[in-house]
């Protein structure tokens, strides 16, 4: 166990040291940056509302429901308005101010960049000591092939938590220091499913970061899985990242098909289950996606496993 | 008295329906330096790549130190060092770095074991400097203190001359010598360069094609015992002292590049010059060799031909 401890070590240090993952993290701060200026000047955010901010509800719905007489377009999203403040009224909830909280929320996307960062490093974790030539030195140790893959698996999940953890820290910075922070926790309102909630934005931080954290899982240990078995990460890399950006789209081509339910992809976005948007096929259910996502899990593990202790390593 | 510190059995690879090796049996002692010789292609780094275990071994049993390395991986590996083929290190890291991430993969080895292979190999003014930036020679020094790091008491070197320059190697040669002699670890050396290595040699063994097709001793002591050496005559007359040779002595000559040439041995030697002297063969210079393993080497694998 003190040598796996030791080996993680070895991998996390070897991702850090190559200024490849430098860059990645440079590009990352670019992009909270660019966001966060362009959320700053475009200005949208949400109104702000003083003590008296009940009051200011009721007048804002009846201007909704004016504006809704004399025009049939605004209809649908007036109506959808009014609804939640009314709610905001009824449950005594002060809408939040736009902060720091609401744009780390907000930016919940930037978790597919985290993915495309994530995909990189398991595609190479194992191909690219077949192309150092550096898997010769590292197979004749006293340890187990085994051991050393767990090691490299463990340390793509560690990078992708610390990247995680980096993103997360430096756009709630970012948005602290362009919209302030209001409180520690803030209550908001969200529809989901045609229904209205109240929830706390840690809490839809989690949620929504969560469930997208399930498409990066299954996509790095597919590139981690095609990494291990045809030796070269460029080939690991760019399938991963094609099939995680056309994922949906073989889905939806597919959807009157039965069969589609069992397609990965048709099951990496649990988030369909709790917005009300439904699965592809109706029969679907969150328990059946999580099963078909476990099997996926461990037929990508265990082709891995197999071509990385099976295999001879003989010449490139 | 010596002990067996590996030992090959019926070691034999295929790969699809081709047999790359074909039946390997010979052992190595403690303390020997074993010289595995062969053209290019004959099968030595597959040889070496089943031994650490690179290779999944077809048929026979490679044995280190009494564990098999196809059932006991772990405690048999854990005798070795070695450097396959190439001495590859992480090129973004230093060749301390490197030496720590090694160092790391096997228990108890301590920072000042480190600083001590580095001082082995002389590296002391390079260790700070990223691998990338080493030039061949460099790597080739890194990769024998990453060998020995563990002190395994056999140590496996695929080509280690190979981008060495002269005082690389005799540094190198003098190290291993040493390695062995005083703390019997048992050396493989393999190379296609025979008199690169014939040096540091106590045994060569040499394959072809798969097989081994012969061992030489190439002990000093050994030579002394059979006698056979290779003697060269500058002589005037020359067909003159060919002849006195083989009337007096019965020894069949040849004649090389102007000298007269046989194999006998070396207390032979006074006799066959008072004769030529007395017969008034002028003699300008007796050159006496030990009968050269190149020689032989070349005679056993026959013509430069790669199969
Ligand atoms: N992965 C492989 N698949 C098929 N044949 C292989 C493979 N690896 C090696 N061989 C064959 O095995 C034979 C032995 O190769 P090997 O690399 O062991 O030779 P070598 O003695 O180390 O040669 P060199 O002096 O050139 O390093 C060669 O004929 C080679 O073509
Ligand atoms: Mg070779």
């Amino acid at each position: 166990m003190g040598r796996l401890f030791s080996l993680i070590w070895n991998e996390v240090a070897k991702i850090y040291i190559q200024k490849s993952t430098w860059i990645m993290y440079i590009f990352i701060i670019l992009l909270i940056a660019g966001v966060a200026a362009l959320s700053f000047f475009s200005d949208v955010n949400n109104n702000e509302y003083g003590d008296d901010w009940k009051a200011e509800l009721e007048a804002e719905n009846e201007a909704l429901t004016e504006e809704m007489q004399e025009s049939e377009f605004a209809g649908d999203f007036n109506t959808q308005q009014i609804e939640k403040n009314d709610y905001h009224i009824e449950n005594d909830i002060k809408p939040a101010e736009y902060d720091a909280w609401q744009f780390v929320f907000e930016n919940s996307m930037l978790s597919s960049f985290i993915s495309l960062l994530t995909i990189i490093v398991a595609g190479g974790i194992v191909a690219n000591e077949f192309k150092w030539g550096t898997i010769k030195q590292l197979l004749i140790r006293p340890i187990s092939r085994s051991t050393i893959l767990l090691s490299k698996y463990i340390s793509v999940l560690i990078f992708a938590l610390a990247t995680l953890a980096f993103v997360l820290v430096l756009s709630w910075i970012a948005g602290a220091m362009l919209f302030g922070v209001q409180g520690l926790n803030p209550e908001m309102v969200l529809r989901k499913g045609g229904e209205l909630q109240a929830s706390t934005v840690v809490e839809e931080i989690i949620s929504s970061y969560g469930f997208k954290l399930v498409n990066l899982f299954m996509m790095t240990t597919f590139a981690f899985m095609i990494s291990a078995i045809f030796r070269n990460s460029a080939l690991a890399i760019g399938t991963a990242v094609f099939l995680m950006m056309a994922g949906t789209s073989i889905v939806s081509f597919f959807a009157d098909r039965v069969w589609v339910k069992y397609i990965l992809f048709a099951n990496t976005d649990l988030t369909v289950y709790t917005s009300g948007m439904g699965p592809v096929r109706d029969e679907m259910t969150m328990g059946f996606s999580i099963v078909v996502l476990v099997v996926y899990w461990v037929i990508l593990m265990a082709a891995s496993w197999l071509a990385f202790t099976k295999r001879d390593v003989a010449g490139n | 008295m010596s002990e067996t510190a590996m030992e090959l059995k019926q070691l034999k690879k295929k790969i699809g329906s081709k047999e790359i090796i074909k039946g390997l049996d010979f052992e190595i002692q403690k303390g020997e330096v074993f010289g595995f010789i062969g053209p290019n292609g004959a099968g030595k780094t597959t040889t070496i790549r089943m031994m650490v275990g690179l290779m999944g071994i077809t048929e026979g049993e490679v044995v280190i130190q009494g564990q098999s390395v196809k059932s006991n991986f772990k405690k048999a590996i854990q005798e070795v060092g070695a450097i396959v083929e190439n001495p590859e290190m992480y090129p973004f890291m230093t060749g301390m770095q490197n030496l720590k991430h090694f160092a790391r993969m096997t228990p108890g080895i301590t920072r000042e074991r480190i600083d001590e292979v580095v001082g082995l190999v002389g590296m002391e003014n390079a260790i700070k400097t990223k691998v990338g930036r080493y030039s061949l020679g460099m790597r080739q020094r890194l990769g024998i203190a990453q060998a020995l790091l563990h002190k395994p008491s056999i140590l496996i070197l695929d080509e280690p001359t190979n981008g060495l320059d002269p005082a690389g190697i005799r540094h190198i040669r003098k190290y291993i010598r040493r390695l062995a002699s005083e703390e019997n670890v048992a050396v493989i050396i393999s190379s296609h360069l025979l008199t690169e290595i014939e040096l540091m040699c106590d045994r060569i063994g040499i394959i072809k094609n798969g097989e081994m097709i012969g061992f030489e001793s190439v002990n000093e002591q050994d030579a002394d015992d059979d006698g056979s050496r290779q003697i060269a005559i500058e002589a005037e007359p020359s067909d003159k002292a060919a002849e006195l040779l083989k009337e007096r002595h019965g020894i069949d000559v040849e004649m090389k590049e102007g000298f007269v040439a046989f194999e006998a041995s070396k207390t032979f030697v006074p006799q066959i010059v008072t004769t030529l002297v007395n017969e008034e063969v002028l003699v300008y210079r007796v050159e006496v060799s030990k009968a050269s393993v190149e020689d032989k080497f070349f005679d056993m694998i026959g013509e430069n031909v790669i199969g």
